[in-house]
């Protein structure tokens, strides 16, 4: 069965802003669709391979083919919205 | 509930320097007196590596029972080819294939606890007991560390600090990018603390847990050997003259008195009815030239450099020297400096770049003469040991290792760079990986003051279940080594060989590549322990 979209949005939130717990980031809202990884939130890329083990465990989908995600025309993506995640992880784990 | 076995780690440790540090010498004295100690009331072997003595897959072999044709870790980068492409991402935990120690001593319902070791981020979901991963930078330490809770519980040991516990890619950085006399000396100072964060943990959870199986790794001597190495081996460091060197030594020989103190301590807590191991991954030795085996790949015609365009990012990307070349037009290649590995390019589908499968016994015959004539001036090889990997790689992972292993002559890291010459002389000898690290066992049961013959990585995975009363998996391919043991210890106690492990999640795909940034963090690192010219 497919989860919704909203629940797919609250537990990337919830891994968010587990990871950032000690990271001593200010963020002036909460994680939401338009939250930037890099911008809003300081992530290297490093804690981006660590994101993407987070999502693949939570959701038990370990080969959810993130690179569709993280390179644009061969290069790789500079920032990425929260809300982008959630899509991409909707239509990777849908039915 | 009490501590039954305790392993402890040493990244990188041999007897050549061991044995030096635990001679009583005019000047320094015993440098290492409970490791004298346990020497002498122990037994003890060489432990023979993998095949590529390197951290991911000898630890991963040690933690497994398994060699690395079986595990699946190879190095510390895993690169998938991809067509006309190929993606470079890191390995962790998911890409072991076999089931550890620590799950298996889990299922068993042993409470165990690992720390430090690599690629145990993420835990396992099976673990009975904790874990705090290694070689993973302190903002991922909290969801990597299990039971989650635990890691709050970590923020109440005094002194606590993850960024001096954890791997700290920024400062790695920085110290790297001048390797001055200051920079060096610096860099052994940054372990000090770190490896005091590590017996911290360590000796927190066997004083409040006490679990059965109780294991910590020490990673800052193979850290300090590849830095340092000119102050650390004993042949070398008989010629230490001038202030900074003497300097470096007493550094040296500081951080190695302080680990014995660890030692002591963690061996005093666990209490005398422990039974304890200390091995390492790999040992030291001296390495004295740079091979750059790409560019004598380049030159006998089986690679490309990637043309660039000479932007901030290409140059950055061509410093790091993360295998950047011309894919379409390579057919064999080395993909890291720590692969020591040759892979040839295999077309799997019409139109793609590579060999066709027919071609591939002969590419690699051709390849492999090429490499044996890869001389130095005097007409002598470079290049000792040149394996097929079914030789050396056997087993349902052999398809993801390197289809050649070579074994340089000074059993150095070859350099993936394109500059000439191909072979030239390091400005200072430094360390390097030899395949013999080191095995000790002490404690009740235990053979007194014996060396036994050569152990292999393998082995100790069988040897810690043995030691805390489990049975040996069937699948293992270590054995525990009998001759370490008292007679009378092997009859009350035999070893019993059990069932096989449980199967585990096989390997993820590309999909989750990293970025240029990471991967330049990445040869940043591995530079740093000195993987890279």
């Amino acid at each position: 069965m497919a989860i919704e979209r909203s629940q797919i949005s609250q537990d990337l939130a919830d891994i968010l802003n587990e990871m950032i717990e000690d990271w001593g980031v200010e963020l002036d809202e909460p994680i939401g669709d338009s939250t930037t990884l890099v911008g809003d939130l300081e992530f290297s890329s490093i804690d981006i391979i660590h994101l993407v083990m987070a999502i693949e465990d939570h959701f038990e989908h370990p080969k959810m083919g993130f690179n569709d995600l993280l390179m644009e025309d061969g290069k790789y993506v500079q920032d990425l919205e929260v809300g982008k995640v959630v899509d991409f992880i909707g239509s990777k784990i849908k039915g | 509930m009490a501590v039954r076995t305790l392993f402890i780690g040493m990244d990188g440790a041999t007897f050549t320097v061991l044995d030096h540090l635990t001679a009583d010498r005019p000047g320094e004295g015993v440098v290492m007196p409970f490791l004298k100690k346990v020497m002498e009331e122990g037994a003890r072997a060489k432990l023979r590596s993998t095949p590529n003595p390197l951290t991911p897959p000898a630890w991963v072999s040690l933690m497994t029972g398994r060699t690395p044709g079986h595990h699946g870790v190879f190095d510390f980068i895993r690169a998938e080819e991809l067509g006309d492409d190929v993606y470079f991402t890191l390995y962790d935990a998911r890409d072991v294939r076999t089931e550890t120690i620590w799950s298996v001593a889990s299922r068993a319902g042993m409470k165990v606890a690992a720390l430090n070791f690599p690629f145990t981020a993420p835990p396992p979901k099976d673990l009975n007991g904790f874990m705090v991963p290694g070689f993973i930078p302190w903002k991922h330490l909290r969801r990597n560390t299990a039971p989650k809770e635990f890691y709050d519980r970590l923020k109440t040991i005094p002194d606590f600090d993850p960024k001096e516990l954890a791997w700290d890619f920024d400062r790695e950085k920085q110290s790297v990018e001048e390797l001055s006399d200051e920079d060096r000396e610096q860099w052994v100072r940054y372990h000090l603390p770190r490896e005091m964060q590590w017996f911290k943990i360590a000796d927190y959870l066997i004083s409040e847990e006490a679990p059965e199986l109780m294991a910590v790794m020490f990673d800052g001597v193979d850290k300090l050997q590849h830095q340092a190495w000119r102050f650390i081996d004993p042949e070398l460091a008989a010629n230490l003259t001038e202030p900074y060197e003497l300097r470096m030594r007493e550094l040296c020989v500081d951080y190695f008195k302080r680990l014995d103190g660890y030692l002591e301590k963690l061996v005093a807590a666990a209490g005398p009815d422990v039974q304890v191991f200390f091995a390492s991954d790999h040992g030291f030795t001296t390495t004295w030239e740079v091979v750059r085996i790409n560019a004598y790949l380049h030159e006998k015609g089986y690679l490309k450099w990637k043309d660039t365009s000479g932007t901030d990012a290409d140059i950055r990307r061509d410093a790091s020297m993360f295998a950047n070349l011309d894919w379409q037009n390579t057919i064999a290649y080395c993909r890291t400096p720590s692969s020591n590995g040759i892979n040839i390019r295999v077309s799997h589908k019409p139109g793609e770049s590579g060999i066709h499968p027919d071609e591939y016994e002969d590419l690699r015959d051709r390849l492999i003469a090429d490499l044996r004539e890869f001389k130095d001036e005097n007409g002598e090889p470079v290049i000792t040991e040149i394996h097929k990997r079914e030789t050396v790689f056997p087993g349902e992972a052999m398809e993801d290792a390197p289809d050649l292993l070579l074994v340089l002559r000074d059993r150095g890291f070859v350099s993936i760079k394109n500059k000439e010459p191909m072979l030239e002389q390091r400005e200072e000898v430094a360390g390097t990986h030899h395949p013999d690290g080191i095995f000790i066992a002490y404690g009740p049961g235990v053979k007194q003051g014996v060396e036994t013959a050569r152990r292999n990585i393998v082995d100790v995975g069988s040897t810690l279940l043995y030691s805390v009363g489990l049975d040996v998996p069937s699948d293992f391919e270590g054995k525990v080594p009998e001759k370490m043991f008292e007679p009378e210890h092997l009859a009350k106690h035999p070893v019993h060989i059990g069932a096989a492990t449980n199967a585990v999640g096989g390997s993820k795909n590309a999909d989750d590549d990293i970025g240029e940034d990471e991967k330049d963090k990445i040869m940043e690192q591995l530079q740093m322990l000195g993987y890279m010219e």
